[in-house]
């Protein structure tokens, strides 16, 4: 964390003091370039501000992709495999263009249905596309890897239509031996998943360490425990479903409307699957309904919205179902780590031995590496994939972390119960980066740990509290992606254009806010354009990117554009230098004269100015820390689970909109919540079936259900740099609350979610070995 | 459009499906799960169901109804087949559409297409638009404008109640209506009266703050 002594230099900069309007004058590196200044010191940025798109979404106006109506527009749906894996021998679609409404018929390959997996994809391009719409058997053979894999898909005049369509399809599968459950796909002689692999299943991913030296170390350990840790896979459940309007009518242009996390992923694959020009195909995300990290790229449902409007010659309006959604839309993978460790009296971690599976269907899973922040002086682990006919995992909200977090919170917390130290203390021992240190602290005492049951299922009645705590980490940072343009006119609007998406973070807002402030003015006073790919470049959202790579951009453009601006006004404000011309709510002051904007911008050119941001490295910075404390109440008698209080501690540097990453970081907490509480994938291992495959099974967290949530910002972090906050709001609060169970009632549930059997089944062996 | 007619006209011709004898297997297909039938048994129930169902597939479903919705105080007629839910009816088939009500699950899990049937919330993708004749219909559209917000999502935005904002139309018309009904409500009042909503980002407690503060902005 150590930085080298920078350069500094003094400026002078709008602010406001006591809710004042004033000059300061702050004292910022000397790079050159444009500077953040203090965290402390802006006037809208670090403020509270309320989102701008915010009446348009209330007001049921905001138009996202699944809203988007055109004259003459299709609705198409999916028909998806109903076995986990067969060889598709014919398809038949000649009853379903007969339906009057139905307008296009289309088929499915491999090739784009097992996305995230490019072994796959090499492996089934050598298969032939199915031949749909007449009574011919496929010429190839195309083999479906998971129940739910898109087999063919239909345009028709309404989605109900469309849904005829689909049942009078005809296919005829061979069906093949399949395997779901990770433990199954381990057995001698299971169905080969994936073509590649080389032990039934397993696809070998990366081994750290020595473990020769970590079974040497184990012999001087005062503690050992040995556990095994699950998760199941869980759905990212964006309310807007997957999908795009793709408005292609013939010709040399198309048009496409896409829920996605990033608008530049679109254009390209569009216009591979119409066959014209990737610079004539132009993506829109005016709003969109969530993502969660699954959505990038147009997907197969998007390669076949493109397929069906081509054939229509029609705009076609694909959004998958919610059953679609769960089946073929991706998911977090599910995890199996099985883990040995031990630690010293003092509570020094010392040997550590991970075996860590990433459950992620046909795809490759993810999982962050053992033993995730914290140091062993002998570790080794061993990452490996195993595969199962299930659908491809994708990223979510900071992959692999949560389930990482999950499982060495939980093992930290059992080797502190074991020793007998507070497993804060615990943690505070084997954790070398103080900023955890300073942050369990605040939470600590946020919460009041103090409270804790002392002794994990202590305490009368059948109403149990208990208390625990959680760590996490994220790298974010940005990167050079995003062109930013800003105009100011004479009439004296302002616009700031960049291509980027809104996935409900906040970007249209602090966008807006960066350039107002820059120009002393208020939010209302700038326009943001976004969500078009004919716009400046922009790089997708994931990773907890696109704050730290947009930010500096717009800050750049609205610098460049108010010095162009100044050097305008220099002969009227007596010669001023650009750089010395102030702007302010007070006006734009120079020279010992001051203009209102109004005036100021009256003597603009007729085409006003332009100024062009490109990512600034130093208004940027990655790697944060989050901590969370959580207090559940666990009922002994029906082993129900109640979540009573979190409170999270995180860092990001400068916030540039605290109400809005407040949103955030309760998002995050509640969505651990979900993970640990009430959701997961269930499969019918003998069906090879998802047996839970919508709302009504799959529980999200709901309103009866929120506890109290605490989001701080760890304002003791004064790096003078955007940071992004999504992914880290997810990661700790997930082994706080199986902690917090823990402490509550003395049951340790090593496998997610904690539902009450687990509860009460472990309740009841702890009394049978009493 | 000349085939349609066609089939419009053959529809009327046909005798209407039995709808006991569908809710029989249906009742049947649901027993089954729970209770394993006799595989014999199962097997004959397929059958039967496979007979019908081809029989279903060759007898066009229906005529398109013509109706006339009260929606947000105008009158909007629209032609639809009558198994069209009053959601898709306001979103896919009124011109100039309504698309501010939500379709997220379809099957009245999530709350994201609650709209007003005289004052109260409904789930419009548990109702058919043929249901829905008669009533006063109110969407998220009806209650306020970007311009003008109702005092609900006026507090929405104030309190960062929303973030992708898909689950937003939902809540804002539950809540609105809901103050209506208990304009004094207590936080756990709230929390039971969003209890069919559900949104993905996580912004409960700002819904809640918000539904509270609506509440008192009305009373001042």
């Amino acid at each position: 964390m150590q930085q080298p002594a920078k350069k500094k230099k003094k400026i002078k900069v709008p602010r406001v003091v006591n809710g004042v309007d004033t000059l300061v004058e702050i004292e910022v590196d000397d790079e050159g370039g444009p500077v953040w200044g203090p965290n402390d010191k802006h006037a809208l940025l670090n403020q509270r501000l309320t989102r701008v798109d915010g009446y348009v979404k209330v007001s049921g106006v905001a138009e996202y992709t699944h809203d988007k109506r055109l004259p003459g527009m299709l609705y198409g749906r999916v028909l998806r495999s109903p076995h986990a894996h067969a060889r598709v021998l014919r398809v038949d679609a000649s009853e379903a263009r007969r339906i009057p409404g139905v307008k296009a018929v289309v088929g499915a390959t491999d090739e784009e249905v097992v996305e995230g997996s490019n072994r796959a994809s090499e492996e089934a391009e050598k298969k032939n596309r199915i031949d749909v719409g007449d009574a011919k058997p496929a010429k190839g053979e195309t083999v479906v890897l998971f129940a739910g894999q898109p087999v063919a898909a239909v345009a028709a005049t309404t989605p109900e239509i469309a849904e005829d369509a689909l049942r009078a399809i005809r296919v005829e599968y061979e069906v093949l031996p399949h395997v779901v459950r990770a433990e199954d796909a381990l057995k001698e002689g299971a169905p080969k998943v994936m073509p590649g692999d080389k032990d039934p299943n397993v696809e070998p991913r990366d081994k750290r360490g020595d473990p020769a030296k970590v079974s040497e170390a184990f012999k001087e350990c005062d503690a050992i425990v040995e556990a095994e840790y699950r998760t199941p896979i869980i759905h990212h459940s964006s309310l807007e479903t997957h999908g795009n309007v793709v408005d292609y009518r013939g010709g040399d242009e198309a048009t496409v409307y896409a829920s996605t996390q990033g608008t530049f992923t679109i254009p390209g694959d569009a216009a591979q699957e119409l066959g014209l020009k990737e610079s004539a195909v132009r993506a829109v995300v005016e709003h969109m309904g969530g993502g969660f990290g699954s959505k990038f790229g147009i997907g197969v449902e998007g390669m076949l919205a493109c397929r069906l409007s081509k054939q229509a010659k029609a705009p076609v309006h694909l959004m998958l179902t919610r059953k679609d959604e769960f089946l073929l839309a991706g998911n977090r993978s599910g995890s199996w780590q099985k883990f040995k460790a031990g630690a010293k009296r003092d509570g020094t971690l010392v040997a550590f031995h991970a075996t860590q599976y990433q459950l992620g269907g046909v795809g490759d899973g993810s999982q962050a590496g053992q033993p995730y922040i914290y140091a062993a002086a002998n570790s080794y682990r061993d990452r490996a994939s195993i595969h199962t006919h299930e659908d491809a995992s994708r990223a979510m909200r900071a992959p692999g972390h949560p389930q990482a977090s999950f499982a060495i919170e939980s093992l930290m917390d059992e080797l502190a119960y074991k020793l007998g130290i507070d497993p804060v203390e615990f943690r505070k021992k084997n954790l070398k980066d103080t900023v955890y240190h300073r942050q369990l602290d605040r939470a600590a005492r946020e919460i009041g740990w103090e409270r804790r049951n002392k002794a994990p299922g202590g305490g009368t009645g059948p109403l149990k509290r208990g208390m625990g705590c959680g760590i996490g980490t994220w790298g974010g940072g940005g990167g050079p992606q995003c062109k930013v343009d800003v105009t100011v006119a004479r009439d004296g609007s302002v616009v700031v254009a960049v291509g980027t998406q809104d996935l409900g973070t906040g970007t249209r807002t602090y966008t807006r806010a960066i350039v107002a402030e820059e120009f002393g003015l208020q939010i209302k006073d700038v326009v943001e354009r976004i969500g078009d790919s004919r716009l400046g470049a922009a790089n997708s959202s994931g990773g907890s990117t696109t704050s730290a790579s947009l930010a500096p951009a717009v800050k750049d453009a609205a610098v460049k554009t108010r010095l162009a601006v100044a050097e305008r006004l220099s002969t009227l404000l007596g010669g001023a230098k650009p750089e010395e011309i102030t702007f302010g709510v007070g006006g734009v002051s120079g020279g010992g004269k001051t203009l209102s904007w109004k005036q100021a911008c009256a003597a603009l050119p007729p085409a006003g100015v332009k100024g062009h941001g490109e990512w600034q490295s130093t208004l940027a910075a990655s790697g944060v820390h989050g901590v969370c404390f959580a207090e559940v109440e666990v009922d002994v008698e029906t082993g129900r689970v109640k979540p009573i209080k979190m409170v999270h501690v995180q860092d990001i540097g400068l916030p540039l909109n605290r109400l809005a990453v407040e949103s955030q970081m309760n998002g995050g907490m509640i969505q651990s919540l979900g993970m640990v509480l009430w959701e997961g994938r269930v499969m019918d291992a003998r069906l090879g079936l998802q047996l839970n495959p919508g709302f009504g099974d799959y529980k999200l967290p709901g309103a009866l259900e929120m506890p109290e949530l605490v989001p701080l910002i760890d304002d003791e972090d004064k790096r003078e740099a955007v940071i992004g906050v999504g992914e880290p709001s997810i990661i700790p609060s997930v082994g706080a609350l199986a902690n917090a169970v823990y402490n509550a009632c003395g049951v340790r549930v090593r496998e997610l979610p904690i539902t009450p059997d687990k509860i009460l089944s472990g309740l009841m062996q702890e009394r049978r070995g009493a | 459009m000349a085939d349609e007619h066609d089939v419009n006209s053959s529809r009327k011709q046909k005798s209407p499906p039995d709808p006991s004898r569908r809710r029989f297997l249906k009742g049947v297909g649901i027993a089954g799960a729970g209770a394993a039938l006799a595989d014999h048994l199962a097997q004959t129930v397929e059958a039967e169901a496979a007979a019908v169902q081809a029989e279903a597939a060759k007898r066009p479903t229906s005529a398109a109804l013509e109706l006339t919705l009260e929606v947000n105080g105008r009158r909007r007629s629209v032609s639809v087949e009558p198994r069209t839910t009053l959601l898709n009816t306001l979103r896919n088939h009124l011109e100039p559409p309504l698309t501010g009500p939500k379709l997220v699950c379809d099957v009245g899990t999530c709350g994201a297409c609650t709209v007003l049937m005289d004052g109260k919330p409904v789930y419009s993708c548990l109702m058919l638009a043929a249901d829905a004749v008669g009533k006063k219909l109110t969407t998220v559209e009806g209650l306020g404008t970007p311009e003008s917000p109702n005092a609900v999502q006026a507090a929405f935005v104030e309190k960062d109640a929303l973030m992708c904002g898909f689950c937003t139309p939902g809540f804002v018309t539950t809540v609105s209506a809901y103050l209506k009904q208990n304009p004094n409500p207590t936080l756990a009042e709230v929390r039971e009266a969003c209890k069919g909503n559900f949104c993905r980002c996580g912004t409960y407690p700002r819904v809640f703050e918000a539904a509270l503060a609506a509440a008192k902005s009305v009373k001042t």
